[in-house]
């Protein structure tokens, strides 16, 4: 296969490329069709490396990609067909009354795909990132959704991957009036900089409900970036519950579009970051019909010398009258060295829209502070208080108890003077 | 002043001397002396911005006001010199006049993280979950609060009389030596006022001394103070029995201002 000519190369980009060259013979079409693969090649070619002088890109972790030593999907490098026979992460209990689906390193632990796969819906340059898993996929949990159900998809990273990648792949259909439970989490921790690509599709037929709960609780060294396509039909409802606590680095690019009259869309998200870690997330929402909601709230505090960044996009179209769309966004700097960044940004082309919204960055309140102290709490204790509280509204949005306890342990884990004073229950 | 308890030869508990503060370069205290003893409620008053509740707020510790010049004892020790924690865990409690919501920071938790600072300071046991439901729910009985309010956040969607009962439970859970009430009767209805004067009478006591830091008379027909103190301009002006405030009911304010600025 012959290489085109990138518009803007890189070093990086030429390292992904030649990956892909050596490996495309072998990758399978169940899990994307080899048009799409090429296509998606081209159009990383195209569109170049992110650089962190585009606006999109500026709060990412791009170095961190540099260091990831390969790109092919390190399922690749197995035995054809035989389960990976790698010490992998332990399985978190099951989820009582979900059925349960486990990817390692990509790839379906058991049998193959559920259902045919489709090239997956086209990433515009801001989810340019989408593109090295339409490249690189191994596998894909495509699943169509009729009646009600409640699933589990877990992502884990075996240490096999270590050094290389792995490329979950999710592509969902929710037929008319579907209902779904879907929690999505991402473990693992292997020993060097490996790559976890993520996609996920998702298309919400009319009246279609779907609450989604995402937790990516990664290794240290991992460098995790997902790319998230919604389309919600008329009187459909998509509710996003995100939690993002693991990864050196992590990039969430995400779309949504509310295409049906009614269509409503919930992102409730927090990010906890410390030591060096960056988070970063790009949301944008287009409102494209009437009477269509958007709810997004998300919670960052970042410690040490982490840094957290919020990109909340809601473009409201001329067809969308009667919009209603609502922001909240609120970082918490607790390290000398931390960075929050929170970009709000509402572009209305209609009349009739209710719209707010708010981003705040700062420390702890210390009307709020003082009022601990003079219970005769510690300033320590008050501190570790506050910072769990600052959480408290999106993790309380995840009404699954079993999801939410697993949530609020990963993002304990992120403060560990929250877990010494005992808030967790 | 014949409702006052027979307290007079025993050392304050609370002792200020010529309390000088500032807050944001202004002088708002000017001058301030005051003696509590154990078994006494004051009553604090005065016009809005005369600073009864800076008075409150920089005995209790809150940050944001210079104290230029003056002192404060309580139990003999110079309180200036301890933390807001401290003073907490020493027996001092803070009623606000507008308690903050705590969104994730149960009911609950609080009480319980409070009540055992006081007792780790007091060298006493901490208790552990049960001791501690059984002490809660007594009082949450008193104050007519709903149990289940014990899950919730720290005053979160409370209304504002909940807001001062959950002040007052706090203040019923953890016992303090001296209460500063800080105008605890703004914003209640009768019924929530009669429900909150029940829960601080219930307190009163030998060993105990409460402030009332009000604005209005109304909350003293309710908790009847042994003396009450006018604050205009910054200083004590006028200081009497509970027949005072009956008065500042009759006359407002105004002539007791006249009189500080003269």
């Amino acid at each position: 296969m012959s290489t085109p000519a990138a518009t803007v190369r890189s070093d990086i980009l030429d390292r992904i490329l030649r990956d892909y060259e050596a490996v495309a013979a072998r990758l399978p079409d169940a899990a994307v069709p080899r048009e799409a693969r090429g296509r998606a090649m081209r159009e990383l070619s195209r569109l170049g490396w992110p650089k962190a002088s585009d606006e999109q890109w500026r709060y990412t972790n791009l170095r961190a990609f540099e260091r990831v030593p390969a790109f092919a999907p390190a399922v690749l490098a197995r035995t054809a067909g035989g389960a990976p026979g790698v010490s992998t992460p332990e399985l978190p209990p099951p989820l009582p009354g979900f059925e349960r689906l486990v990817y390692i390193d990509g790839a379906r632990a058991d049998t193959g795909a559920l259902t045919a796969a489709t090239s997956g819906p086209e990433w515009p340059a801001e989810q340019r990132l989408g593109l090295l898993c339409d490249m690189f996929a191994s596998d894909v949990a495509a699943l169509r959704i009729r009646g009600t159900s409640s699933i589990e998809v877990l992502f884990l990273t075996s240490d096999a991957a270590a050094g290389a990648a792995c490329y979950p792949r999710l592509q969902l259909e929710l037929e008319p009036g579907s209902q779904l439970q879907l929690v999505e989490r991402h473990l693992g921790s292997p020993d060097a900089p490996t790559l976890v690509g993520a996609n996920i599709a998702i298309e919400l037929r009319a009246g279609a409900q779907l609450t989604h709960y995402r937790l990516q609780q990664c290794g240290a060294q991992t460098v995790f970036t997902d790319t998230l396509s919604a389309r919600v039909a008329e009187a459909a409802s998509y509710s996003v519950r995100q939690v993002a606590i693991g990864a050196v680095s992590a990039r969430t690019s995400a779309q949504v579009r509310l295409a049906g009259r009614g269509a409503a869309f919930s992102w409730q998200a927090i990010a906890v970051g410390r030591g060096q870690q960056v988070h970063d997330t790009a949301l944008k929402v287009e409102h494209l019909a009437a009477d269509t909601r958007t709810e997004e709230v998300f919670r960052g505090i970042a410690d040490e010398r982490a840094r957290i960044a919020f990109s909340g996009h809601i473009h409201i179209a001329a067809s969308a009258p009667g919009s209603d769309a609502r922001q909240s966004l609120r970082g918490l700097i607790e390290g000398a060295g931390a960075e929050i960044d929170l970009r709000p940004r509402l572009e209305i082309n209609t009349d009739e829209v209710k719209a707010q919204h708010g981003a705040t960055t700062g420390a702890l309140d210390e009307n709020l502070m003082f009022y601990l102290l003079a219970r005769g709490i510690d300033r320590a204790t008050a501190r570790a208080l506050l910072k769990w509280a600052f959480l408290g509204d999106v993790l309380r949005a995840i009404d699954l108890p079993e999801v939410r306890s697993a949530a609020e342990h990963g993002a304990a884990g992120q403060l560990p003077d929250v877990v010494a004073i005992g808030a967790l229950t | 002043m014949s409702t006052a308890p027979d307290t007079a030869a025993a050392a304050p508990l609370l002792e200020i001397r010529d309390l000088r503060v500032k807050v944001g370069g202004q002088e708002v205290l000017r001058g301030v002396s005051l003696a509590v003893r154990a078994g006494e409620v004051h009553a604090i008053m005065g016009p809005n911005g005369s600073g009864k509740s800076t008075l409150a707020h920089v005995l209790a510790g809150r940050p944001g006001y210079e104290i230029v010049a003056g002192t404060a004892c309580f139990e003999g020790r110079d309180l200036f010199a301890l933390a807001p924690e401290q003073r907490a865990r020493a027996g001092l409690f803070l009623g606000f006049q507008y308690p903050v919501e705590i969104p994730g920071v149960n009911n609950a938790y609080l009480l319980k993280a409070a009540v055992n600072a006081a007792r780790r300071e007091r060298g006493l046991a901490e208790l552990d979950a049960f001791e501690f439901l059984s002490v809660v729910r007594a009082k949450i009985k008193l104050m007519q609060i709903d149990e289940s309010f014990l899950s919730r956040g720290v005053n979160e969607g409370f209304s504002g009389g909940e807001k001062k009962r959950n002040e007052i439970l706090q203040m019923l859970v953890l016992e303090p030596k001296l209460a500063l009430l800080d105008e605890t009767d703004s914003g209640l209805d009768i019924d929530a006022l009669k429900v909150v004067a029940h829960g601080i009478n219930s307190l009163r006591a030998a060993e105990r001394a409460i402030v009332l830091v009000t604005h209005y008379q109304r909350m003293l027909d309710y908790v009847v103070p042994d003396y009450v103190h006018v604050l205009a301009r910054g200083r004590i002006a006028r200081s009497g029995d509970r027949t005072l405030a009956l008065e500042l009911e009759r006359r407002g304010y105004d002539w007791i201002s006249e009189q500080a600025a003269a």
